[in-house]
């Protein structure tokens, strides 16, 4: 808080509290404001609160504790992480969730960033119109309704996608029974859900940049992919790490995709740590395991999220 | 790691302490044990009197025909009001998870809806109340009920002597077939005693291929538990469990289904042993499948792809599938006229025994209206309730005298008369649904798709199977 919004020191006065906040001096305004500042944020912070922070020191204080939910609570330490550090099949789950993250957030900048690029060609309002409300309408499309009918999509026997790819000749694709193809077509769905919002935040960020910056470019000589290189991505640099610290913390929670496309098969091939926790504490009645796991992925997201930040040092470019 | 101290909570405790950011507390061991279960209750609540109101909390969704039975069940208790929750899942797992969470959150309703696949569960984490007492108590009541209800589907709801459900509707794994198909084949409607080989030449006959791509399918089947490859384990005389039956139960058998040839060597409900994945016939059924999908006679079946399935045989892409009697419902809905589609037992291997889910009401041990409850269950199981509950043959009825030309005539299949048959069949049961059945199913699924992926044998996928399978239970036993 600056030193404008820092409350005043108070000082004794007959009037008591409500005087000292009612003083009309240029400090008792200032207390005013304040206190109003601090009454607009009280709702949030009530809510943080309430429906974050109280549930994530919920689940750290179970994840030491034994619990199916119907016997009492035990208190066992440590032991549940002891028992993932054991566990092949959790930790095959964080190491498929990282190729999630990793195949995931590069795609989705990179469709992201080439669709917002390729609407700021020159086209028809409405076509431009059409177009972004097709890239945004998965968005706000349920994630289990489109994988739904994406498992329908990807058959392969008897799915739409193979249909056309043998029209081309092309043999059909194990897209959800094949343990290596399985998680691309979950990327692939998430992406063609997810490709809105870094359309969106792309676009915004083209937009902030200077049009003198990219005339002074053009003087110098620097065009297509050059220009792209050099100036334009550099310049979004900021917005491309808003897209990656944002896209990483939502893809290390991915669920409803592999959980309605493949359960996390074929084997555990696409089993993430998101389904780990719901297996463990949901179906299993490990409450104490799944907070556990739950725990490590919250620790996990705050070291990727804070070495994001470390790096962007080297390569974010702000204007 | 040091040595560890065990000390016991009460949920309430726990969630209170740690809501307040006490977890380092909790964890020092400072909170005060309790050895209270979580808010069950097992004491009893007495009759409820002409006076006292109660409202019941009933899992289910108030459409049409809930509102129907709502009004004929208040008309004939005043004294109780329902209440519905609406618990939307996909399927059985999905819905006892939901279930199993409003347990934790302190939300437990009264009566619930559960099918075999959760009985055990819910009956050894005593969750739920035996009916023992309440059936004996109105059992003049109840000689009606049990007369009309085939005795496997009575035994399929007793968990260690004790009944937790009267069951009221089930649904046999058969085999649906494309009439239309077969006829294009060659082929007419199958014998009751089709064999295996019978099924490969039709299915094999059935498929079409244009190029590399199959075009019409001769079988096709989803991967879960019942109605799975399962099926073909059990023809083929194997298990994916040791079954047993639990000793006890015999006061319901002296008392109801004394004369019932049927109801010869029953016991206190199904027990479920020792895994047995791997046996040898376990194998050859899952080698079955896996040529079938080689051959181009069955797609590569899929988690979750019950709707698809469905899709699919309605479409004309698939001559052959397992489903029960809830598809004539469900192809009726999806357009299939009452000749399009027929159903026959399962063909032949070694035996002919397949296995079926039924589901039914069940009382929570948490609710303080247990006798309000269990007259809902009672009304639920009533054939005037049944009558308006299972219209339209989304599911099969548990009463024989419910199982007329007149219901199936509407949607099809012209063999309706398969499905009761079905639990006729010697060694039909309940499909295994043992008490840790969640997990069970997911290690199901896993190596299933291990297999028909291509990246194990069946013989590798079901060793690793038993592997995890035998992990289960003896956690299951300790």
């Amino acid at each position: 808080m600056n030193q404008q919004h820092a409350l005043p020191a108070r000082r004794p006065t007959r009037g008591g509290a409500l005087a000292w906040l009612t003083e009309e001096t240029t400090a008792g305004m200032a207390r005013r404001k304040t206190l109003l500042a601090y009454l607009f944020l009280l709702p949030t912070v009530l809510g943080i609160l309430v429906f974050t922070a109280g549930p994530v020191l919920v689940s750290l204080g179970l994840s030491l504790f034994s619990w199916d939910v119907i016997s009492p609570p035990t208190f066992i330490g440590l032991n549940n992480y002891q028992q993932f550090l054991s566990d092949p099949e959790g930790l095959k789950s964080f190491v498929n969730t990282f190729i999630y993250v990793a195949l995931d957030v590069a795609l989705q900048i990179a469709v992201g960033l080439s669709l917002a690029l390729a609407m700021q060609q020159k086209m028809p309002r409405w076509l431009r119109y059409a177009f972004r409300s097709a890239f945004f309408l998965p968005l706000v499309t349920s994630g289990a309704a489109v994988s739904i009918v994406m498992s329908f999509l990807f058959n392969k026997d008897l799915g739409a996608i193979n249909y056309y790819l043998g029209l081309l000749h092309i043999p059909p694709v194990p897209w959800l029974s094949s343990a290596s193809w399985a998680m691309v077509t979950v990327v692939l769905t998430s992406v063609w859900q997810q490709m809105g919002f870094t359309f969106l935040v792309f676009t915004g960020g083209l937009g902030t940049i200077s049009p003198e910056v990219l005339d002074a470019a053009d003087v110098d000589g620097a065009r297509g992919w050059r220009r792209l290189w050099y100036v334009t991505v550099p310049m979004l640099s900021p917005t491309i790490l808003f897209v990656a610290v944002t896209g990483v913390i939502g893809a290390l929670q991915v669920f409803t995709e592999p959980y309605v496309l493949t359960n996390g098969g074929p084997g555990d091939a696409t089993h993430t740590v998101v389904m780990t926790i719901y297996q463990a504490a949901f179906q299993n009645l490990q409450i104490g395991y799944g907070s556990a796991v739950a725990a490590l992925l919250f620790a996990v997201i705050m070291a990727v999220t804070a070495v994001q930040f470390g790096l962007s040092k080297t390569w974010v470019f702000y204007q | 790691m040091g040595e560890i101290t065990t000390q016991t909570y009460s949920r309430r405790e726990v969630l209170k302490n740690a809501g307040l950011g006490l977890a380092a507390t909790v964890s020092a061991g400072t909170l005060a044990a309790s050895s209270a279960p979580l808010g069950v209750s097992a004491r009893g609540v007495p009759a409820l009197s002409r006076r006292q109101k109660a409202t019941l909390r009933v899992v289910g969704q108030l459409d049409a025909n809930t509102k129907k039975l709502t009004a004929m069940f208040e008309h004939l208790h005043p004294e109780i009001t329902l209440d519905y929750i609406n618990v939307q899942a996909p399927d059985w797992d999905s819905l006892f998870t939901k279930l199993l969470t409003m347990v934790a959150a302190g939300q437990a309703p009264d009566v619930i809806t559960v099918a075999t696949e959760g009985v055990q569960q819910f009956a050894a984490h005593n969750l739920v109340v035996p009916l023992d007492d309440y059936v004996k108590r109105d059992k003049a009541e109840l000689a009606e009920f049990f007369a009309d209800v085939h005795p496997t589907l009575v035994e399929a709801m007793m968990y260690k002597g004790s009944l937790y459900e009267l069951p009221t509707d089930f649904n046999a794994v058969d085999m649906y077939y494309n009439p239309t198909l077969f006829a294009q084949a060659g082929f007419g409607r199958p014998s009751d005693t089709w064999t295996k080989d019978d099924f490969y030449k039709i299915a094999k006959a059935i498929t079409k291929k244009k190029g590399s791509l199959t075009t019409t399918f001769g079988y096709g089947w989803v991967v879960r538990l019942w109605g799975s490859w399962t099926p073909w384990i059990h023809v083929n005389g194997g298990d994916l469990l040791e079954f047993g039956r639990a000793p006890g139960g015999s006061w319901l058998w002296d008392t109801f289904y004394k004369n019932d040839p049927q109801a010869k060597g029953r016991g206190g409900g199904l027990h479920w042993g020792p895994p047995t994945a791997n046996l040898p016939s376990n194998v050859e059924a899952l080698q079955f499948m896996l040529d079938l999908i080689n051959e181009g006679i069955s797609p590569v079946p899929t988690v979750n792809g019950g709707n698809a399935l469905q899709g699919f045989f309605a479409s004309k892409q698939l001559g052959m599938t397992p489903a029960g009697g809830f598809w004539a419902g469900g192809l009726h809905a999806a357009g299939l006229k009452a000749n399009q589609f027929d159903v026959q037992f399962w063909p032949k291997w070694k035996t002919q025994r397949t296995h079926f889910g039924t589901a039914g009401k069940m009382i929570m041990r948490s609710s303080q209206n247990k006798d309000a409850a269990w007259e809902y269950c009672k009304f639920y199981a009533s054939k005037p309730a049944m009558t308006i509950e299972l219209d339209g043959n989304g599911t099969t009825p548990t009463r024989r005298s419910m199982m007329t030309a007149a219901r199936y005539a509407p949607t099809g299949p012209s063999h309706w008369q398969v499905f009761y048959a079905t639990l006729d069949r010697a060694g039909t049961r309940a499909m295994p649904a043992p008490t840790y059945y969640n997990a069970m199913s997911n290690v199901l699924d896993k190596y299933t798709t291990l297999a028909c992926g291509g990246t194990a044998t069946a013989k590798q996928a079901l060793d690793g199977m038993q592997q995890e399978l035998e992990s289960l239970y003896i956690s299951s036993i300790k």
